[in-house]
């Protein structure tokens, strides 16, 4: 087996990898019980699936061109994905969606407009 | 260490956090319902990141971690809204939170510098809200 047939094969692993991560999380936002787990278990796919699927097609196709693209496909994936999901969660916040009876700990709702009075 | 080697330090720690949450986190969902190990809560955690790049890398990377999300931020009272999905208990989130947020500022500064944080819980309250709460529905110990 050649050199090249690893790296190859390398990069398909990494595709096959975030496949499964992808289909894993969307069976999370079946699963979960509200909008903050959800958001985490999206995170997942967002962050390490997308990641590990762009650096296989590096791998399968790799040039000095290509590497930079992915470099920079990848930070600019992890970056948004993070702002989306914290406006996304602050806006349910706002909006009353409460988050699950199994949330032991919600210091957050002290500060809401009339959770103080009771 | 020097400067920049601190960054690639946190780079690498952070890699590696991030492969063990998502790992977590994809394990649980794959757990049937009734075994699952998710603990979710909301806490406050203080901060002490100061400017504006600081606040916003250290909620962006907490955001990005699968399992912990940051709600919202208070700069004024320097705290953290976290979301953790296995929270065991309020000090383990904060901690985990807290050391993040200490390297990130170790690669960050060229000099350290003030890492302090506010040690009391602040009594965060809407403007105009009504009389202050009663000792006994303290943040944090009820269900």
């Amino acid at each position: 087996m050649e050199f090249t047939d690893i790296i190859e094969a390398a990069g398909l692993l990494c595709i096959f990898l975030g496949i499964a991560t992808i289909v894993i999380s969307a069976i999370g936002l079946f699963k979960l019980p509200d909008l903050y787990l959800r958001a985490s278990a999206v995170g997942t796919s967002a962050g390490l699936g997308v990641a590990s699927i762009v650096l296989g097609a590096l791998l399968m196709d790799f040039s000095g061109l290509n590497l930079l693209k992915a470099v920079i496909a990848i930070i600019a994936q992890l970056l948004t994905s993070a702002v989306g999901s914290m406006a996304i969660a602050r806006a349910g916040y706002l909006n009353n969606a409460l988050p699950a009876e199994i949330t032991h700990i919600d210091e957050l709702r002290l500060t809401r407009r009339g959770e103080n009075r009771s | 260490m020097s400067w920049p080697f601190r960054i690639i330090g946190f780079l690498l720690w952070y890699a590696k956090e991030f492969l063990l949450a998502n790992i977590s986190v994809t394990a649980d969902v794959l757990r049937p319902r009734r075994r699952m190990k998710m603990r979710p809560a909301i806490v406050a955690v203080p901060a002490a990141s100061q400017t504006d790049s600081e606040w916003t890398l250290i909620s962006s990377l907490i955001t990005l971690t699968p399992g912990t999300l940051t709600i919202t931020i208070s700069r004024e009272h320097g705290i953290l809204y976290v979301h953790g999905m296995f929270v065991d208990s309020r000090e383990q989130l904060v901690a985990e939170i807290q050391e993040m947020e200490d390297r990130l500022l170790h690669a960050m500064r060229r000099v350290p510098g003030d890492l302090s944080r506010p040690t009391e819980r602040p009594v965060v309250r809407p403007p105009g809200d009504g009389a202050p709460r009663p000792p006994s529905a303290r943040a944090g110990e009820g269900a």
